[in-house]
Parts: C-alpha cells; structure tokens; sequence
C-alpha cells in the first residue's frame, strides 16, 4: 500500500485531467437528475445537500485515511471512537451550557489522547503486529465502546442543539446554519492537515514512515513512537468530526456503524492516506447518494455509492487520487 | 492482506449466525417441561434489553414485571404465585429464538414479545414447534399471520390496520376542520416497516378519494440528511405530509421540515416511531408543535392507566410507554388463561387464550379477543397530537382528551 502525499509534477496533471473527468461525469449525472425530476428546484436542492453531507463524509474519513495510508490499519473502531467523542461532546454541552463547537477543546485533546492510548495499548505490541489481528482488535474495540457507552448512557438518542440555528437561503435551496458550519469545518480541518503534512518537520516524518518504514527507522525516525502519533492525529480528527457533526445527528452509542462503511468508501475512493481525496471521495459520495435517491427512489442510497465504489475498484484500484502501488 | 482479513472475519461471523440458527432448532415438541405444573406459574418475556433498541426493551420488560407483581399481591393466578422469567433478545432474531428455546424449556406456560418484527417472526417459528401460546405485545409486520400459527397472538393493532386507521381519520378531521384533504406525500423508511405502512396507507385513501403522491422513501440506518426530500414534497403541491418511520430519522424530517418549509396543513404521522414520544418533543422543541401520530396507544382516558402509569413513573424516573402497556396487557391475557383453565398445560392455555376476553389497558373498541388467525379483534389505533408541548389523544372522539387541532398553516411559520 501506498501514501499519496507526494505529488510530483506529472502526476499533478494526471491528478487535474482525472478531476476534469470527474466534474463532467457529475455535471451530466445532474443534467440527467434534472431530466428524471423535472424540477430544478429538487435537483438543486439535492445538488446542495449532497455537497454539504459530502463534507460531513469526508470529515469522518479524513483521519480514518491517514491512519490507513501511514499504518494500514483497517480502524474498524473508527466509528465507535467518532461516537465516544459525540457524547463528550453532549456532556461537555450538557455539563456547562456551553457553545456546542467550544467542547473542539475537550473533545480533540481527549481522543488525541484516546487514540495515543488505544494504539500503545492495544495496536503496536506483538500481538497487534499482523493486519488480521489489527483487524480483529480493532473490531473488538468497537464492540467494546459501543457497548460501554450503552451502559453509561443508555440507547436513548441524544441530539446537541446549536443555539440561534439560522436557515440560509441559497437559490432557492436551503442550508442549515450547522450544516454549512460542518462543511467549512471539513475544508478546514483538510487544509490543516495537508499542511501538517506537507509543510512541517513531522509532516516529513509521517510520509517517510509511510513511504518505507525501515529506511525511515534507518535514518533516525523512532518509527513505532511516530506510528502512535499518527493514530493519535488520526483519531483527534474523528474528536473534531464529532463536534462538528453532533448537531446534525442523533447521538446513540451505535451510530459508528451509520458512518463506517460510507468512510471506508470514502477513503478507498480518495486513495489511502490521502486527505484531500477523502474530502473530495466525500463530496462524490455525498452527492451520488443524493442523485440515486432521485433516480431510483425506493432503493437504499447506498446502491448508487457501491455501483460507483465498485466501478472506482474496477477502473482505478488506487482510488481516484492514489498512485499506483 | 486486508481484504483477505475481511473476509475471514465475514465468514467466521456468518458461520457463528448459522450454528446459533442450528443450535436452537428445536429436538421436537417439547411441551413436558420439567416442573411446568407444580411451584409457580412461570411466564416468559422476550424483549431488547441490550443492543440499540434497549431503551424500549427495558420499558416493555418493566412492563411485565409490574404486571406479575400485581398479580401476585391478589394472590397469583389458580392459587400459584407468578414468575416472570426473562430473555434478553438484544435485537437479533436468532438470538430471540435461542433465548425463546431457553425460556420455554425453563417452563414458562406461554411467552410475551419481543418488539421487533423480525424477531417475533422467528419466535414464533418456535413457539408453534413447541406447542407454547406466544402473545406478542408490541410486533407491527402483518406476515407473521399468514402462516396459520395457531400458538401466536398479538394485542397491538397490525401495520394494515393502523395504516387503513391513518387514512380514515385524517380524512374524517379534515373534513370536520373545514380544510378537507386533497392529496398527501408519503415519506418513509424503506424495510418492511415503513414500506408496509405506505402500501396500507394508500390502498386505504383510494378507497376515500385522497390522492397520495409523490411516494419518497429513505434508508433509516445511513440517512443524515432529509432536506432534498422535503424540498420533493414542497415542489409536489401536496397539502399533507404522512410520515412512517423511526425515531431519529422521523425527528430529522422535523428539522429539514423547519428549514424548507412546504406548504403543508398538516404533518400526519402512520405509526410513526418519534411523533407520540414525550422525548420527540424535548429534541424538536417548538417545531414539534401539532405533528399528529396515528399508533397503537394506551388508553390515556383509563383510571387504571393512569394509576399504572404513575406507579411506573414513581418507580423508574421515566414515562411509561406504550411497548410497555402492551407488555402489561400480554402477560394479563396469559395468566387470565391460566387462571381460567386452571392449568398451565400448554395446549390448554393456548385454547383459552383463543376464546377468552381480557379487559385491556391499551385502547381498543372492546376487551382483548383474538380472531382466527391470532390478531386482536378490537385493536383500535388513536391519533395523538403535539399539543402545547403534550402528546394528546385526540380522535376518535370517544376517547379524546383533546380536540384535534388542523387550524395552524405550516406554511405561515
């Protein structure tokens, strides 16, 4: 497996004429939307609803796609720990009275830390060495939080509410306040993180690490400390996900599970590691799932998203913003 | 690699549900439990305890439990005191089964349950291999009936019934409000449940001249967004919204609801699974206001209702739902049987269940009778209304608490 943090200048054409393919087939999938529909207003709205929840997806997916590029971890406890951070938020909400998006301050440290703990504990020893066991951890992991939030908190949803909610009106279309918020936070947090990796010493580490491991550990670079780092990050981005997200959904101990197929497609679709791409995979899946729900109404949403997911697999394995292997 | 790790991990996982299917196939008709006839008369209550649907589950198990303790404090039932003994069903079907096979080895004289549709499905399998009565409380699928099981009944209205009951009472107050309905979009979920309710629904308001279109449904499980939907329903003219679906998805069409704001009359819920909670109108606040629900109901008029419901509220800090009212009534239909019959033979039971009247807290237009094929005969649906901030019964007119109210035009909000 590969990371697609390094870009070199020929692939950065492939990667813009890949992204022109892209926009024309999305810009024909909503002409024909338009045709099916008949209403502009419906497919506009979709158009709009789909970007934004697309965001919401590539927001979950992004630390979900940085441990998988640098580590290949398969984090199937990635969901469970977005849902451990959603009820720190509505404690911290409930607790204080707070501004919901000031628990980023409780909620990011605290899985930093979770994250960092979960990988020295339970990951990076010898029996978390091989994937399969890596698999079945975290499997377990998630069985384990889901239902030690069940207990602590019951099955009963919760929902955090933003105060002054506001309904902005876009064309026609209408966005939530918090929506539009989660969707810049994503954009945000991207950047962050294109950043951190790019442009800084650890950045530098990190896609060393992930580009070849002994020759990292060769040069210096305490690989199994910096791997731990790596998870940690990751999993703080699941912490800022989660605040971000919190009043959009019902918060209940097993809603992971609502996220982590979706964030896996995601992931696969933006190529591994990539953080960019699992925002870009987010949008994508984001309004595939709209759009099928206007093409085939009566069929489950995610239809659409594994017809695309699967015809990604088949023509570029990599995902649409990977490098080949 | 990986993918190879995931499919060991599927495989290893389908083959764990096969041998738990395997396991609790039944050897044979295994009526003779040991110690069925003497010491106490032993009940069985399947329901959710743990997994997603757990907060309901717990009310329902609640439920039967406050009925066995009255029971025994008038003295039991056939001079035996009364045992309930639980099962934990965790959601799953076949864990409802293996727990159900447990449960009647134990002894139990008959099984109350389970909740969900999918699970009572397959306890029922059991229950008619094994010649126990299985009286579901809380279990819309009308499937289960079709099969000519003669150990299974059910006190809660079934999905056709609720929806025919839809359609006939939003014609009914529309009309008596002076804005009579034209034609209704139908939202919801897509399984057996919300697709069954919408099928009903529409066969039923043919019958009465309402239009109903466009027909949207939704996946409840990955659903996060309802927007695009309601702007679907904004764009088809229609002047009511009927909605069928669970709690967290029902208050996401509340919220894309208050966003795009279609010209509605009314929001009409068909056993809708948010519109009648108390809970419903905490997490949507003002914009819950006036959501009408038409759904199996306690009997809110009931003295006896009241009292029950207020013990349960001293005991456990939370209103009693429904689920457990029902939950209350099914282990009252089985010990009536026993004590009727005064026997806890199995076939016996079963035999006075089918012919007996138990007199119900859940509302109905009669006692509790089952028909042929095991339903209850006088299972009537309420329409309940958002009112002030309240869940109101407010039709049919006999057991109103409140006047349904039609006046307020969503489209002024």
């Amino acid at each position: 497996m590969t990371t697609a943090t390094e870009v070199s200048p020929a692939s950065r054409t492939g990667m813009i004429k890949r992204g022109g393919v892209l926009a024309a087939v999305v810009v024909a999938a909503i002409a024909l939307a338009l045709l099916q529909s008949g209403s502009a207003l419906v497919v506009w709205q979709s158009v709009v609803t789909g970007i934004l929840t697309g965001g919401l997806y590539g927001l979950i997916a992004m630390g979900l796609t940085l441990i998988f590029g640098v580590l290949d971890i398969v984090n199937f406890a990635h969901g469970a720990l977005l849902a451990v951070a959603m009820f720190l938020a509505f404690g911290v909400v409930q607790a204080t009275g707070l501004h919901p998006y000031l628990a980023l301050v409780v909620a990011v440290p605290a899985l930093f830390l979770l994250g960092a703990a979960v990988h020295r504990g339970l990951l990076s020893g010898r029996g978390g060495g091989s994937l399969e066991n890596q698999l079945l951890i975290t499997l377990g992991l998630s069985l384990l939080l889901e239902n030690g939030l069940l207990l602590f908190f019951g099955a009963e949803p919760r929902s955090v509410k933003l105060p002054g909610e506001i309904q902005i009106p876009l064309f026609g279309a209408v966005v939530a306040g918090s929506r539009l918020y989660a969707f810049l936070g994503a954009v945000l947090l991207g950047a962050v993180l294109y950043w951190l990796l790019r442009r800084t010493r650890l950045g530098t580490a990190i896609r060393a690490v992930a580009a070849n491991g002994p020759g990292a550990e060769l040069v210096g670079i305490n690989v199994r400390r910096l791997h731990t780092l790596t998870f940690a990050i990751g999993t703080a981005c699941a912490g800022a996900a989660a605040v971000l997200a919190a009043p959009l959904i019902s918060i209940t101990p097993t809603l992971g599970a609502q996220f982590n197929i979706t964030a896996f497609v995601v992931v696969v679709l933006g190529g591994m590691g990539n953080v960019v791409g699992a925002l870009v995979g987010g949008l994508l899946i984001g309004l595939v799932e709209q759009l099928t729900t206007i093409f085939l109404n009566g069929q489950s949403s995610l239809l659409g998203v594994f017809v695309v997911f699967v015809l990604v697999l088949f023509l570029r394995p990599q995902g649409l913003f990977g490098r080949r292997a | 690699m990986a993918v190879r790790a995931l499919v060991a991990v599927l495989s290893a996982g389908a083959l764990l549900a096969t041998a738990a299917c395997g396991g609790s196939a039944p050897s044979g008709a295994a009526g003779a439990a040991s110690g069925r006839d003497e010491g106490p008369v032993k009940i069985g209550a399947l329901h959710p305890v743990s997994g997603a649907f757990a907060v309901d589950g717990q009310q329902m198990r609640r439920g039967a439990e406050l009925a066995v303790e009255q029971l025994n404090r008038n003295g039991g039932v056939a001079g035996r005191p009364v045992e309930l003994i639980t099962g934990d069903t965790q959601g799953k079907a076949e864990v409802g089964q293996s727990e159900a096979q447990r449960l009647i080895a134990e002894g139990a004289a008959g099984l109350v349950g389970t909740y969900q549709s999918a699970v009572s499905t397959n306890v029922a399998v059991v229950a008619e291999r094994n010649k126990v009565p299985f009286v579901m409380d809380v279990t819309a699928s009308d499937a289960i009936f079709t099969h000519g099981y003669r150990y299974s009944f059910r006190v809660q209205p079934g999905s056709t019934v609720i929806a025919t009951a839809a359609a006939n009472y939003l014609k009914e107050v529309s009309a008596r409000t002076g804005k009579p309905v034209r034609k209704v979009a139908f939202l919801h979920e897509q399984t057996d449940f919300g697709r069954g309710a919408a099928e009903g629904f529409t066969k039923a308001a043919a019958k009465l001249g309402i239009e109903v279109g466009p027909d949207i449904s939704y996946d409840a499980t990955t659903v996060s967004d309802l927007t695009a939907q309601l702007t679907q329903v904004k764009a088809s003219g229609a002047d009511v919204l009927a909605v069928a679906g669970y709690y967290s998805d029902s208050l996401l069409v509340s919220r894309a609801l208050a966003s795009v704001k279609p010209d509605l009359d009314a929001v009409w819920g068909v056993s809708n699974g948010a519109y009648d909670q108390p809970k419903f109108v905490a997490d949507a606040g003002p914009g819950a206001e006036l959501y009408f629900n038409t759904n199996y109901h306690y009997d809110a008029t009931k003295p006896e209702t009241i009292a029950l419901r207020a013990e349960y509220q001293r005991r456990y800090g939370d209103p009693m739902r429904t689920g457990a009212v029902l939950a209350y009534d099914a282990v009252q239909v089985i010990a009536q049987a026993v004590a009727k019959s005064g026997s806890t033979d199995p076939e016996r039971v079963r035999d006075t269940i089918s012919t007996q009247e138990v007199e119900p807290l859940t509302v109905g237009n009669g006692p509790i009778s089952f028909d042929g094929k095991g339903d209850n005969r006088h299972a009537v649906p309420v329409l309940t209304q958002v009112q002030g901030g309240v869940i109101k019964q407010v039709h049919p007119p006999q057991i109103a608490e409140s006047e349904p109210d039609y006046s307020v035009m969503w489209r002024q909000r």
